[in-house]
């Protein structure tokens, strides 16, 4: 088996780490956003649809200001909107959240394309100048370190506050009050309303912040790996994200296995010039590992119990 | 006379007006109500933008209909082109309403398609000389078995895991994506290296189009050969009246849609929920097969790189729910997105409008219907307002959608 001894070499790159821990990170964002928002009992599949408004709002204030960071923020509050449209249409309309889902995804798919026409009067958007991207960061010393320092110490910016976005909402989802009153509210949301928690308050704020990290995804994707914006350019990554959270058992480091797993993927097909099995064969791996743990081969994975459902105030 | 008939509409309920009126006229009032909110704010959307409504609706419409064209379209070309694009929505759309009557959420109805088509390809290139008596027959049967597998997967895992179908779906759909890319760049279908499709399909398993495909046949203007509207057609009408037969006539559709109100009511009943859920999931997946298996033998009679960007699979979605899943809203439905596709682009290239413009509509409706937007707006409106006592007003889509997919609220809704 060729192909076999080929990925086996490029296992042992200290490249290809970097890469899987990069791509893995535009996976865990959104996929943070999605246990959050399902902790909460809010089903979220549209973490595509906000990465890709992110994105393309990052590209357009990065052109318009020359301000990376800027550009980011901007990103983020698109992703935030998004998301806010979905919670007012799932909570307060209590609209199918698999409907509004999908519905957020094509708005995003068409309204990017539609304002690119708007603005831009063409298909291309332009391209950022390389000193208007996220940076990369090396951090100083520890960059040393052999392997390890090219894998973990030579990242983007965005790696790094990913890393640390991943220990903060485990503590939080966890560790805190405000983490309990979310798992409550999504576990069974009655009985959290009668102990006083804002139901509707708390599953706003999950769903928002759902928006916010996919929204830093798609500045990380357009403004730090890319430097434009293409239709459709997050290229299903926000259903990885679903898929990842799911892998993951709806936990912020179950999820980081999973984007490191699909992440490993996206970079050996990234690399599949010196492979030789067919990188579309490869592609199809997350989706399917994740149906083989749905089917129970390793282990269950049940969402929270009250997810997907409306909660209407004094039901039972 | 006018005081009379003022008088007639103030009232809640004209007595004058038949039971099947009153029903037609409150089922047509959701879906065409979800299409008016879609086409305002679309409107206001592109108004923002600096652009002119008016002449992009004006667009669309010629392009969907042929009606009111401006730079020379040809209206016959142009309805020939709204019936090829709603052509498979029929299927796909069956294919997500008939999981929905029994609480099933398809949304891989895309990935079932591309089951279909790249089975049929396969089918009709690996057995190009036999003619169409045995080869059509065996590529478009080929294509509902594909589908059928491929949205079996989901129906198995929800009726013995308890796997939500939602989530299956979407991996299947990807799967499907990915394995129609390595078919046709360096798989077993490619048709040379370096392209991205396949070889033809053979003659015999080909479609025919409504018009002979001969150039000196001068139609409406136009060579007969540029209409691409086909005999698949047929089929899809087909489809519909089968649909419409197994859901209201025959033990199984009253299964589905036993399983579909209460499973626990069903199981009681003596219904297998498991087994109709599979079987469900089974028959719809053939319905998107045969769209999939349509669209190679009757359009493009091999799989292109086209086929990665499709969407019929999820504009199924819209067209189930506009539909309220009947057979006869799937069609009507479909007609409306058939033309709103082929209106896109006669709107772009005569408005200046992006043609994208169609999916911020179509994400519009689903917003509308889900959120049933409707019915929050008319209780804002006093003259509308239900009165006191009257059963709270049903969510539309939810209606549709039962136990599985979205339960429905429970108890009434205090504010």
């Amino acid at each position: 088996m060729t192909a076999l001894t080929d990925i086996l070499h490029l296992l042992v790159t200290a490249n290809l780490w970097q890469a899987t821990l990069a791509a893995a990170v535009l996976l865990l964002l959104p996929a943070l956003g999605g246990v959050i928002s399902e902790r909460s009992g809010v089903v979220n599949i549209a973490m595509e649809g906000m990465m890709l408004t992110g994105a393309f709002f990052g590209v357009v204030a990065d052109l318009a200001w020359h301000n990376p960071w800027l550009a980011t923020g901007v990103a983020i509050l698109a992703g935030g909107l998004m998301a806010l449209l979905h919670g007012v249409v799932s909570i307060r309309f209590r609209a199918d959240q698999i409907v509004s889902g999908i519905a957020i995804n094509i708005f995003a798919a068409g309204m990017t394309v539609f304002l690119v026409n708007r603005i831009y009067g063409i298909q291309d958007v332009g391209h950022a100048n390389q000193n208007e991207l996220l940076p990369n960061f090396n951090v100083p010393g520890l960059d040393q370190i052999p392997f390890l320092g090219q894998v973990l110490f030579q990242q983007n910016i965005v790696v790094y506050a990913a890393l640390i976005l991943l220990v903060a909402v485990h503590i939080v989802l966890f560790r805190t009050r405000l983490g309990l009153r979310i798992r409550a509210v999504g576990e069974h949301p009655q009985a959290a309303d009668t102990a006083g928690i804002n139901v509707y308050l708390i599953r706003y704020g999950a769903v928002v912040t759902s928006g916010l990290l996919s929204g830093l995804a798609g500045a990380f994707l357009a403004i730090g790996v890319s430097n434009t914006f293409v239709p459709n350019m997050t290229d299903g990554r926000g259903y990885i994200a679903l898929a990842a959270m799911i892998f993951g058992k709806w936990t912020p480091f179950g999820a980081f296995v999973a984007c490191m797993i699909f992440g490993l993927g996206q970079a050996i097909y990234d690399n599949n010039s010196i492979i030789h099995v067919s990188p579309y064969l490869l592609s199809m791996l997350p989706y399917i590992l994740t149906l083989v743990v749905l089917a129970g081969l390793v282990g269950r994975s049940n969402p929270p119990a009250a997810d997907g459902i409306p909660y209407v105030a004094g039901s039972e | 006379m006018a005081q009379g008939t003022g008088a007639i509409v103030a009232r809640p309920r004209p007595p004058g007006l038949p039971p099947v009126v009153r029903r037609v006229v409150g089922g047509l009032a959701m879906p065409l109500g979800s299409v008016l909110f879609a086409f305002v704010v679309g409107g206001l959307i592109v108004a923002a933008t600096g652009g002119n409504p008016f002449s992009a609706y004006a667009g669309l419409i010629c392009g969907g209909f042929g009606i009111g064209c401006t730079q020379g379209e040809n209206p016959a070309l142009q309805i020939s082109n709204t019936i090829v694009f709603l052509t498979p929505l029929i299927a796909t759309g069956i294919a997500v309403a008939l999981p929905f009557r029994a609480g099933l959420f398809n949304i891989g109805a895309e990935g079932q398609l591309l089951a279909g088509s790249m089975a049929c390809t396969a089918i009709g290139i690996k057995f190009n000389t036999l003619p169409t008596p045995i080869l059509l027959p065996m590529v478009l049967i080929g294509g509902m078995v594909a589908g059928a597998l491929w949205a079996g997967v989901a129906g198995v895992l929800k009726a013995t895991v308890g796997a939500h179908e939602v989530v299956t779906t979407i991996m299947m759909n990807y799967v499907a994506q990915w394995l129609l890319r390595y078919l046709i760049i360096g798989g077993p279908l490619q048709l040379a290296s370096g392209t991205s499709k396949s070889q033809p399909i053979g003659p015999g398993a080909r479609l025919a189009t409504l018009l002979p495909s001969d150039n000196s046949l001068i139609v409406f203007g136009l060579p007969a050969s540029v209409y691409r509207v086909h005999t698949g057609l047929f089929i899809a009408i087909a489809a519909a009246a089968v649909f419409a037969f197994l859901l209201w006539r025959t033990t199984l559709g009253y299964q589905i849609r036993a399983v579909g109100q209460s499973q626990r009511a069903a199981r009681y009943a003596g219904v297998s929920v498991r087994r109709t859920i599979i079987v469900t999931m089974l028959i719809a997946g053939a319905f998107s097969g045969l769209a999939g298996a349509v669209q190679i033998a009757g359009v493009d009679h091999n799989l292109t790189d086209k086929y990665f960007s499709d969407t019929t699979g999820f504009d199924a979605i819209a067209v189930a729910l506009l539909g309220l899943g009947s057979a006869v809203g799937i069609v009507l439905a479909s007609l409306l997105f058939g033309a709103l596709h082929a209106g896109g682009s006669v709107m772009q290239s005569d408005a200046g409008i992006s043609s994208n413009l169609v999916l911020v509509l179509q994400a519009l409706i689903l917003f509308s219907i889900a959120a049933n937007f409707l019915g929050a707006m008319r209780s804002l409106i006093p003259g509308l307002r239900r009165p006191p006592g009257a059963p709270p007003p049903e969510n539309p889509a939810a209606a549709l959608m039962t136990e599985a997919a979205a339960p429905p609220p429970e108890g009434t809704p205090i504010k």
